[in-house]
């Protein structure tokens, strides 16, 4: 994730640019940058945070211009990579939020024709592209240049040329424009313009729009001109760091289709029937082990072991699950394993100890996590990042399905590199993955059932979650939800496992939510459903809706869309997120902020 | 010669009535304030504006347009962030050369802005019977030599007016301004450093009247209708009284019964008794309804909103579609007759007055023969209950039952 803002006004670009830039530093804070006409161009950026960039901008003149956010995908933390990015002959600046992905063959064709390249970014190529269309008109040069781009951008491009046009557009990363009285605004989202205006036209995807100071034009993707209306943004600044939920975590769990869309973006191939990952880790998934141990803390935990899961049924190899904090003390470090450690912030005290016990022992080490440049992913031997944003809220919401589909996905690649699948299955979980994103929309469409369902557990002193295989690190999971936003004592246990004791505690007031997928343990979990039953407690199922059979067992039962394969963990975490998170706000609870909690635990 | 507006404020002392609009968009005298300075400007010669909007600026633009209706040319820009009113007026930096500034939420003559327009490096000053209230000017001979922030023990009467005539130069000045104890650009800190350099002459206004308070709309209210002359555009059927003048809009009918003492404001589309006693100093808005046995005095009645059966309303602001059931009444004045108190933002204010009924904000409901107190602040989306007893500051969106 990116932020990108551009302004055509009266003001004085940069620091509007700039104040702008710092409402969107949740997407991404790495480098940034700003690209200003103040009758040449001129463009100012460097690594780290806007508030750095802000003391080397070195001029305040200018009226129109271009910004940047950067939160690294492809190529590494640099200011050669930090956005704008600017054509040979210096005219053209853009910025970009998205991945191209035929960007090999794009600059590949580029460099025979001549053009240099400066960064390792898949951004360059498009300022390349528009700079070769160019004849006199920023629009038309954008409009074919995008014609030859695949992949997800939003972008912002002025020309020293045309000081008084700001072009931007937009396919699958979100573009607002924000309308104002003399001026106008592109930006990712709507809290980067809200202190300066709040009226606001969406782009939809394939649109183009082209702005001056007084007006504004959208245009199709084939070039007709639309009529949109405006639309007024009814919130304060403090709201809309919410994008209008009434909480971040709320607001993370509903960025999950495109968090998992994000996190899919450049490594699954579809035609090619392929999975890819950086080079490094090609060669580190392609080396000799036996096993994998798996170390890692909290919620990372339990994503690692339904990576466990995940990595055993598709590959064989076995897997060992390790809290990082017992591991780097106790753990059976062998150099003949693979360790992967699992940390969203990749600066969680205890896994980067283990990450370095591993090393120590020889072992090669991989990690998986949401920042680049965090201290993990640069001491471990490679790193696959989970691309999903940074996240506020302190329960880990979206970052633990993207931490479970990178595992998934390493888990595939191991499978093919193995030869333990083929091609036709490959195939078939390509297409499993695609549908994700829809899949999880449709859970979050019906989030109402889940809230009555909350009503009904909210005034239990204790809840009981219960799976088997790869449900049973989601029960985990989801009791850990529950006991840190809401304060219920919640906890998860394998299935079978209840009645060697736990049984003891159910009661009438022990609502135990059961999840019930249809694999080869399914009339097992029916069976367990009964046992639970004849003890009192209301049991909530989370079932597949194709499941006719579960309502006889179960009290309640929370659908998910059926996909009939291993996938279904993540549709299901997701419900018990939204079932954690309703309970939490119908108690009245501080969800952001839970008592005694923080977000990355960098101490011991 | 453009005239810039401050029109940016929240007017965060005029709550519950500005939670759904800026403070320039307050209605007196069936006009929003803003309009009434527009006017009078327009009649100071002024036809080109730039409005400094800001908070619900959609409502102001909406309303306003380019100006055309009111033959004047309006241009917008947006202060986002509210730093101050020199940071307000830096804004028009682009847009202007030499320029007057008013504040958009004070209402001056036209006359008075003429003199302004026709004195460079100007101010205007008025005098007050509050002066503790607002900032203390010191001027030699015609001159200003300083301007004070309002103290407890003010040493004259004369406050600075909120209008103003700068040159370009002002804008070099705001940028050396340093931000005020309060933490604002404030234009007054600006004028300071200019007067050491050079003359800035202040001018005594004859007409200016400022409004903080929600209750203050009632004084403005009376003062504007004093000016009204009778104008009948809608139905006045027989068995009606009036005295004094009445306005009466399109589309709107005055059933037999009714008895109208002027002066009173009542809007279009309203539909006005039969049989209600309507009491002078009343503006009652668009699209409204007076109904029997009902007796209003001295309020503001926004549009949409009903005063239908047995009601008595006296010193009261009603915003926009509320609705009064029948028999709510609102009590205006202690029965020892002393001043009254209101709970304000959680404060308590003592507002130096006997008399007030309520502030209600939009779309509030009362059910029947509820009782209201004197000096009662509703929130917006409030329901109260039948025969409910309601005094204090209410918050928005409850229910009292």
């Amino acid at each position: 994730m990116c932020g990108i803002i551009g302004y055509i006004g009266f003001r004085k670009a940069p620091s509007v640019l700039i104040k702008c830039l710092k409402r969107l530093d949740y997407r991404g804070y790495d480098s940034a940058g700003i690209g200003v006409i103040d009758e040449k161009l001129q463009v100012f950026k460097d690594v780290g945070e806007i508030a750095n960039l802000e003391k080397k901008v070195p001029i305040d003149k200018g009226t129109l211009g271009i910004g940047h956010t950067r939160w690294a995908t492809h190529g590494k933390v640099t200011k050669e990579n930090a956005h704008p990015h600017v054509c040979n002959n210096k005219k053209i600046a853009l910025v970009h939020n998205g991945i191209i992905e035929n960007f090999k063959t794009l600059r590949e064709d580029l460099e025979r024709k001549g053009y240099k390249f400066t960064s390792q970014t898949d951004t360059e190529v498009i300022v390349h592209l528009i700079d070769e269309s160019y004849n006199g008109n920023l629009e038309d040069a954008v409009f074919s240049a995008l014609k030859k781009i695949q992949g997800s951008y939003a972008l912002a491009v002025v020309h020293e040329d045309e000081p008084g046009k700001l072009v931007g557009a937009r396919r699958e990363s979100p573009l607002v424009i924000g309308i104002g009285d003399n001026e106008n605004f592109l930006a990712s989202d709507i809290p980067a313009i809200l202190s300066y205006t709040n009226r606001a036209v969406y782009l939809e995807d394939g649109e183009l729009c082209s702005l001056t100071a007084q007006s504004i034009s959208v245009f199709d993707d084939t070039k007709k001109k639309i009529e949109r209306e405006e639309t007024i943004i009814d919130w304060d600044i403090k709201d809309a760091e919410k994008s209008g939920f009434p909480h971040f975590m709320l607001k993370e769990i509903y960025e999950q289709p495109n968090a998992i869309y994000q996190t899919l973006q450049g490594r699954v191939f579809e035609r090619e029937q392929s999975i890819l990952f950086p080079e490094r880790v090609e060669k580190l998934l392609t080396a000799d082990f036996d096993s994998i141990h798996i170390v890692s803390c909290g919620t990372s935990f339990y994503a690692g072991w339904v990576g466990k899961y995940l990595i055993e049924r598709l590959t064989g190899i076995p897997v060992i699950m390790e809290l990082a904090s017992e591991f780097r003390y106790f753990g059976v470090k062998k150099g003949s394993s693979l360790v992967i450690a699992v940390t969203q912030s990749g600066e969680t005290a205890d896994t980067l100890a283990a990450i370095r016990a591993g090393k120590n022992a020889g072992c090669q080490t991989l990690v998986v996590s949401n920042v680049i440049g965090s201290t993990a992913t640069r001491i471990a031997d490679g790193f696959v990042l989970t691309q999903s944003g940074p996240e506020v809220g302190v329960a880990a919401t979206k970052t633990f399905t993207s931490q479970i589909l990178v595992l998934f996905l390493i888990a595939l690649k191991l499978a093919v590199l193995r030869n333990r699948i083929g091609l036709n299955e490959v195939y078939k979980y390509i297409l499993e993955l695609k549908a994700l994103p829809k899949q999880l929309r449709q859970v979050l469409d019906r989030s109402e059932e889940i809230v009555e369902i909350a009503n009904r557990i909210k005034g239990a002193t204790s809840v009981f979650y219960i799976g088997r295989g790869v449900n049973y690190p989601l029960s985990l999971e989801g009791a850990l939800k529950l006991k840190e936003i809401s304060y219920i004592h919640a906890e998860g246990f394998a299935a079978g496992e209840l009645k060697h004791g736990p049984f003891a505690l159910l009661t009438e007031d022990t609502p135990v939510v059961a999840i019930a997928t249809k694999d080869a343990t399914y009339a097992k979990v029916l069976a367990n459903i009964g046992e639970v039953q004849a003890r009192g407690p209301p049991v909530i199922a989370v079932a597949d809706d194709k499941d006719t059979e579960i309502e006889k067992h179960a009290d309640f039962v929370i659908r998910f869309p059926s996909n009939g394969g291993l996938l279904s963990c993540i549709p299901i975490a997701v419900i018990l997120q939204l079932l954690a998170y309703h309970v939490a706000n119908l108690r009245g609870c501080s969800i952001d902020k839970p008592r005694n909690l923080a977000k990355s635990v960098t101490v011991e | 010669m453009k005239c810039v507006v401050l029109a940016a404020g929240e007017g965060k002392r005029m709550h519950p009535l500005t939670y759904t609009r800026p403070k320039v968009m307050l209605p007196i005298a069936n006009k929003p304030l803003l309009e009434w300075n527009l006017l009078n400007a327009r009649d100071a010669g002024l036809k080109e504006f730039l409005f400094v909007v800001g908070y619900k600026s959609e409502m102001v633009r909406n309303y306003f347009g380019d100006g055309k209706q009111w033959d004047v040319n309006i241009q917008y820009v947006n202060q986002g962030k509210a730093l101050g009113t020199a940071h307000a007026i830096s804004m028009a930096e682009a847009f202007v050369d030499d320029f007057v500034v008013l504040c958009g939420d004070t209402i001056f003559g036209a006359h008075d802005i003429q003199n302004i327009v026709n004195k460079e490096s100007s101010m205007g000053l008025v005098e007050v019977e509050n002066p503790d209230k607002y900032g203390l000017v010191k001027t030699k001979g015609a001159n200003v030599v300083k301007i004070y922030e309002k103290m407890e023990k003010p040493f004259s009467n004369v406050i600075n007016a909120g209008i103003y005539h700068f040159s370009k130069s002002i804008f070099d000045v705001i940028k050396m301004t340093g931000k005020s104890k309060r933490g604002e650009y404030e234009i007054t800190d600006s004028i300071n450093l200019l007067s050491k350099e050079s003359t800035f002459e202040g001018i005594h206004l004859e007409e200016w009247r400022d409004v903080v308070y929600p209750w203050d709309l009632l004084d403005a209210n009376e003062e504007l209708l004093k000016k009204g002359t009778t104008s009948i555009e809608g139905v006045v059927e027989e068995n009606v009284t009036m005295k004094g003048p009445v306005v009466v809009g399109k589309n709107s009918t005055i059933l037999p019964g009714s008895y109208i003492e002027g002066p009173v404001f009542i809007g279009s589309d309203c539909k006005i008794g039969p049989n209600c006693y309507i009491r002078p100093y009343t503006s009652i808005g668009n699209s409204c309804h007076v109904g029997n046995a009902c007796e209003v005095k001295n309020s503001i009645v926004m549009d949409n909103s009903c005063i239908p059966h047995q009601n008595y309303v006296g010193d009261s602001v009603i915003g926009f579609n509320c609705n009064l059931g029948a028999g709510t009444k609102i009590a205006n004045l202690r029965l020892d007759k002393r001043n009254i108190n209101v709970v304000l933002n959680g404060k308590i204010i003592d507002i130096k007055r006997r008399k007030l009924g309520m502030i209600m904000g939009d779309n509030v409901q009362t059910g029947i023969n509820s009782m209201i107190n004197i000096g009662t602040i509703i929130g917006n989306n409030v329901f109260i209950g039948l025969g409910a007893i309601v005094k204090g500051e209410i918050s928005p969106n409850t229910q009292i039952m």
